[in-house]
């Protein structure tokens, strides 16, 4: 297969379910583009279809009431209209998603390393032990504490945080050429957001891996993304290097952005008129 | 942290609080305590902004000032007076005084509910309004807000996150309260609905006069509403400043861990490496 210089590349993505009023277009005119290595990030407001954009590259919309329309390239296949058995298998090993809460995202019932086993041993040829012994190592490799004992526990004993990096390590064991990153910190606190981002980002320079990393929030962005597109209303408005966009906006929806940003000011500008 | 209790709108005096682990198959009973001699004080009309990371016990703080949780020892006053040891009339008359707006905006509303029935309920419960006069407080709330009347027959699931939890401020000053403890209440919108958020609260603690207890981890947004800050880490106050600049110079590990994990402003402060790695990994489960 002939590396292509994009890892995965959207073109003209066009996304309408069917109600009951007739088909309903939640975004259009997508344009992605995503090199190895490379972080491409997604902002916008809520509702203006960044997660939309992130089921729609995972075909994981709905496929009796939704039309996914236009390309999306994942090295040189295309994966619009593949059929799930073939999705489910590039899901996770080619293409991985990191969802926003990660309370949800594990089975409440079975223990933090039968998940992990069992989601290695979909994808990868290993024995159960071989499994296990992966799933320390990077356990490990996420900095969480006491890796093998971590396997035996519930997901409700863990703290949102720790589990978040569960989850980043269980997309590290399989090596992703893609990572779909949505809203990978909002559930968390501070302390623990950069602590899930420093790994994204060691993730995509050891492994060169690429990341869409879809978020509402600038200070994630500014941290991590190395080009932005800009989201409003289902289509995207503005793409630019994020230094550019940082400082140069072109859009004024961008700007508008820009301007919510909290920042660190010591006078409180809010309410202080009392 | 002396003086006339009187003076202050709002004075906690060395809370403690313990949530009874309870005895389960081979596991050992262990109590430890959420909030250990917690002590802070809100004056009229400011706004105390409270920080911490998750499980620092922000939020069993504003449960106890609220009088859902009777605390296991130490007193809170609201305007002087002991919270839980009034009477239940009396009480039920100081709970007017004190109101909350919590995170998730939509599990704090009733989701069969109008947008007229959410927000008359306190009023129904309080006052006696007839119909006509409740409809038009419910329409200048709303209006006070920045929503329309014509929003009165709404569901919760006709709004927005950031609509709705307009419609749970409005809920919340309904009843012209003295504070308000907000538990996170823009964390979960977007930057651009957050500031307006934000820019409300501001307006309407202007107006009104509120004291606001405003519980966050984001330092930002607190450093933006607050007059003072404080914040918690196990339990406990280890930083209480009216002074944001000394605040900032804070030298408390705690403290530190909150400033420098803020996310950078513009990508050329982006962070170079993790900080205090060894102490973050080692952070238990709730």
């Amino acid at each position: 297969m002939e590396q292509a210089e994009y890892v995965l590349q959207v073109k003209d993505l066009k996304v309408s379910v069917e109600t009951a009023a007739g088909y309903l277009t939640l975004i259009e005119d997508v344009n992605l583009e995503l090199k190895p290595g490379r972080v491409l990030g997604l902002v916008g407001g809520s509702g203006s279809g960044k997660t939309v954009t992130s089921l729609a590259l995972l075909q994981m919309l709905d496929r009796q009431t939704s039309v996914i329309e236009g390309s999306i390239r994942l090295h040189t296949r295309e994966l619009n209209g593949l059929p799930e058995k073939d999705m489910r298998r590039l899901r996770g090993s080619s293409l991985a998603l990191i969802m926003q809460n990660p309370m949800t995202a594990f089975s409440p019932v079975y223990t933090i390393g039968v998940q992990f086993v069992e989601s290695i041993r979909t994808h990868v040829k290993l024995g159960k032990k071989e499994a296990r012994a992966c799933a320390i190592r990077s356990l490990a490799d996420v900095n969480l504490p006491d890796p093998a004992a971590l396997l035996g526990k519930y997901p409700y004993e863990l703290s949102g945080g720790m589990l978040q990096r569960v989850m980043l390590a269980l997309t590290l064991c399989l090596k992703p050429s893609v990572i779909i990153a949505d809203e990978p910190t909002t559930a968390l606190d501070v302390t623990n957001q950069l602590q899930v981002l420093r790994q994204l980002d060691r993730m995509r320079q050891e492994h060169g891996t690429a990341i869409l990393l879809i978020s509402h929030d600038l200070g994630v962005i500014a941290e991590l993304a190395d080009e932005v597109a800009v989201m409003q209303h289902g289509r995207i408005v503005e793409t630019a290097d994020v230094f550019e966009l940082f400082d140069h906006p072109r859009h004024e929806y961008t700007r508008e952005l820009l301007a919510a940003r909290p920042l660190l000011q010591l006078s409180p500008q809010l309410g202080g008129q009392l | 942290m002396t003086g006339i209790a009187a003076e202050y709108m709002l004075e906690v005096r060395e809370v403690t609080h313990t949530y009874a682990a309870s005895r389960r198959w081979r596991r050992p009973a262990k109590q430890d305590n959420v909030l250990s001699g917690v002590s802070l004080h809100i004056e009229e009309g400011t706004c105390l902004g409270l920080l911490g990371s998750s499980g620092a016990g922000k939020s069993t703080l504003g449960r106890v000032i609220l009088g859902l949780e009777p605390p296991r020892a130490g007193q809170v006053l609201i305007q002087g007076q002991d919270l839980y040891k009034l009477s239940p009339q009396a009480r039920r008359t100081i709970r007017r005084d004190l109101q909350v707006v919590f995170q998730d905006c939509y599990s704090a509303v009733n989701p069969r509910m109008t947008a007229e029935q959410i927000i008359g309920e306190p009023l129904s419960n309080y006052e006696s309004l007839s119909v006509q006069e409740q409809k038009r407080a419910v329409g200048e709330l709303l209006e006070c807000v920045g929503l329309s009347a014509e929003d009165m027959q709404k569901q919760p699931y006709q709004f927005s996150g950031g609509q709705l939890q307009r419609i749970n401020i409005a809920r919340a000053i309904a009843l012209k309260p003295k504070l308000i403890v907000l538990d996170e209440a823009v964390s979960s919108l977007d930057m651009i609905n957050g500031a307006k958020i934000l820019r409300l609260l501001g307006e309407l603690r202007a107006a009104f006069g509120l004291s606001y207890l405003f519980i966050t981890h984001d330092i930002k947004a607190a450093c933006m509403i607050s007059d003072a800050l404080a914040v918690m880490d196990q339990g406990k106050i280890v930083e209480y400043n009216d002074s944001k600049e000394q605040f900032l110079q804070s030298s408390h590990p705690a403290v530190r861990g909150l400033l420098d994990s803020m996310l950078a402003e513009h990508p050329r402060n982006r962070h170079r490496e993790l900080p205090g790695l060894s102490d973050l990994s080692g952070d238990s489960a709730q």
